[in-house]
């Protein structure tokens, strides 16, 4: 931050900075205020409101744990806690980049030729009309109990996303734009890298977040089903046992790990597309 | 013997839509020529198929009937040495301004110190030097525009196509736009095809305009502008240039599109 600065002021001028030296500091101040301090406040008085609510209504744990009960079943347990998050993760991340590569080969197959997205697109539709809750007792069936059917529910979660946004962002690049290069001789596989990708990145991306969240989801439905580790597991065999503290401890670890895959797309985006608008 | 010959010839060409919900007969026929260095400015109403001529005409699209020559050569896909300028800039934001004028360089596996240099003069002389480095959201539109006429002069073309590049502009970026435009034209000698719904432009920057009629589109008038080159912006006062402006506007008045 510039100190503002008059040389030689007047009288009047020094009233003036002063007064613009306030103006600057209550800036500052409510940028604090607004921007962390007003969130972190609401965020310790909530966990202080359900902790007295918990303390004050005499509240059995099975219902309703305390925010310190939750932490300290955390601590106890954070060994079997972060086997069952390496096996999420796992599930997650390996379904997502088979979800990834298939999308985006799909996408870009449909984008390209007319027949294949006609031949393609009322399978599409009709795959992406059925509640993927539904598929997950059938692969139980199909492939059975264990860490390949977790992949394969996660490949069926994401993969929807990536489709569309590669398909939309392949085709969005502006018919002018086009004839442009095609008056500046450009070939078949030149446009495709110099315009139609880049043109399509951000599109790409926006799916590709979608699907990063859904991916976790993805991997704890799968687990609810047809697994014996991963937090999904972990979370129904403590709601089957009425150890909430243990169930919440689960469903805290879930999200910390969602919010964590959101911010690493948002990394690699920020990094990949650094031009455009919503990276400015 | 190409000097005997016009540099472009068009001869009936027509150009005609066929979609599954009818026949939309477009442009033509329609024939005229134009000679090495000429400026011809197209002037119609909307939807009468200027931008289809000059897609037509710089082989960006196929004509249903007719034939077109440039330099007594066959026109049949696009053509080998033109550079095009859309409405739109259409700069590529993931490119810096120099990135986006050497593009066609770039497309051809050309680039060199000796055409970046050209770039930098080309730029210089558009006055956008000095940007060569921002990115393109960083220029407003009549820079913009700009990098996108350097970007088609780069390879030095020897006809350019300018399909209505001021029409977002305001007036008064207007007004430098054509004067760069045409000094920029002259010290290039690259023939220049143009199209816009400026009367006023159409004359200030032609040797010739063409009157197009509504759709599908016609040439109705073809005329000579002997003001002498280069013209200041002043010379829109000059009786010679109201005549001609008055002529193409009772063309229109005729037509029922003004």
């Amino acid at each position: 931050m510039t100190e503002l600065r008059i040389d030689n002021p007047s009288a009047a001028e020094t009233e003036d900075l002063a007064e613009h030296q306030r103006m600057v500091r209550r800036a500052k101040w409510l940028k604090i205020y607004h921007g962390s301090l007003l969130p972190l406040l609401s965020g310790i008085a909530g966990l202080l409101l359900w902790e007295l609510a918990v303390w004050g209504f005499a509240l059995p744990q099975y219902l309703l744990p305390a925010p310190m009960q939750v932490f300290e079943t955390m601590i106890d347990r954070w060994p079997v806690l972060m086997s069952h998050l390496w096996y999420t993760v796992v599930a997650s991340s390996v379904g997502f980049v088979i979800a990834l590569v298939l999308g985006i080969v799909v996408g870009a197959a449909i984008a390209t030729s007319r027949s294949i997205d006609r031949v393609l697109y009322p399978w599409l539709v009709i795959a992406h009309a059925i509640p993927k809750v539904v598929v997950a007792p059938l692969l139980l069936v199909w492939i059975g109990f264990g860490l390949k059917s977790g992949i394969i529910f996660v490949v069926v979660f994401t993969f929807f996303p990536i489709v569309v946004s590669t398909v939309t962002g392949l085709k969005s690049a502006e018919p002018d734009l086009l004839q442009l290069v095609k008056s500046m001789r450009a070939n078949r596989w030149q446009t495709m890298w110099k315009i139609r990708i880049p043109t399509a990145l951000p599109h790409v991306f926006s799916g590709i977040k979608i699907a990063a969240t859904g991916a976790p989801v993805g991997a704890v439905i799968g687990e609810f089903v047809a697994s014996n580790r991963g937090l999904g597991y972990a979370l129904i065999q403590a709601v089957g046992s009425l150890d909430t503290p243990y169930a919440f401890a689960s469903v805290i670890i879930i999200s910390v790990f969602g919010v964590t895959i959101w911010y690493l797309a948002e990394l690699v985006e920020k990094l990949s597309i650094p031009w455009h608008a919503s990276q400015r | 013997m190409l000097d005997t010959a016009s540099f472009v010839d068009v001869k009936s060409v027509e150009k005609t839509y066929f979609t599954p919900s009818g026949v939309v007969h477009a442009l033509g026929p329609i024939s005229f020529s134009f000679d090495r260095g000429q400026t011809v400015g197209i002037v119609g109403p909307s939807g009468c198929g200027k931008s289809t001529m000059l897609k037509v005409l710089a082989g960006l699209e196929d004509r249903t009937r007719g034939e077109i020559t440039v330099q007594s050569r066959n026109v049949n896909g696009p053509l080998d040495d033109v550079g095009v300028v859309f409405q739109k800039d259409l700069l590529l934001d993931w490119r810096t301004v120099l990135e986006n004028v050497l593009l066609p360089a770039e497309l051809r596996g050309r680039v060199d110190e000796k055409i970046r240099t050209r770039a930098r003069n080309l730029l210089e002389e558009l006055g956008v030097s000095g940007f060569e480095n921002n990115q393109p959201w960083e220029l407003s539109g009549g820079m913009r525009q700009r990098v996108s006429i350097a970007r088609a002069l780069l390879l030095k073309p020897s006809m350019l196509f300018l399909d209505e590049p001021f029409s977002a502009l305001d007036a008064l970026t207007r007004d430098k736009m054509n004067v760069i435009v045409q000094r920029l034209q002259m010290h290039e000698e690259v023939t220049t095809f143009f199209i816009t719904h400026s009367i006023a432009e159409a004359v200030f920057l032609s040797d010739r305009v063409i009157v197009m009629s509504d759709r599908p589109g016609r040439i109705i008038d073809d005329i000579e502008v002997g003001i002498p080159k280069p013209r200041t912006l002043s010379v829109r006062e000059e009786p010679e240039f109201i005549d001609i402006t008055r002529r193409i506007r009772i063309h229109f008045e005729k037509a029922g599109v003004l």
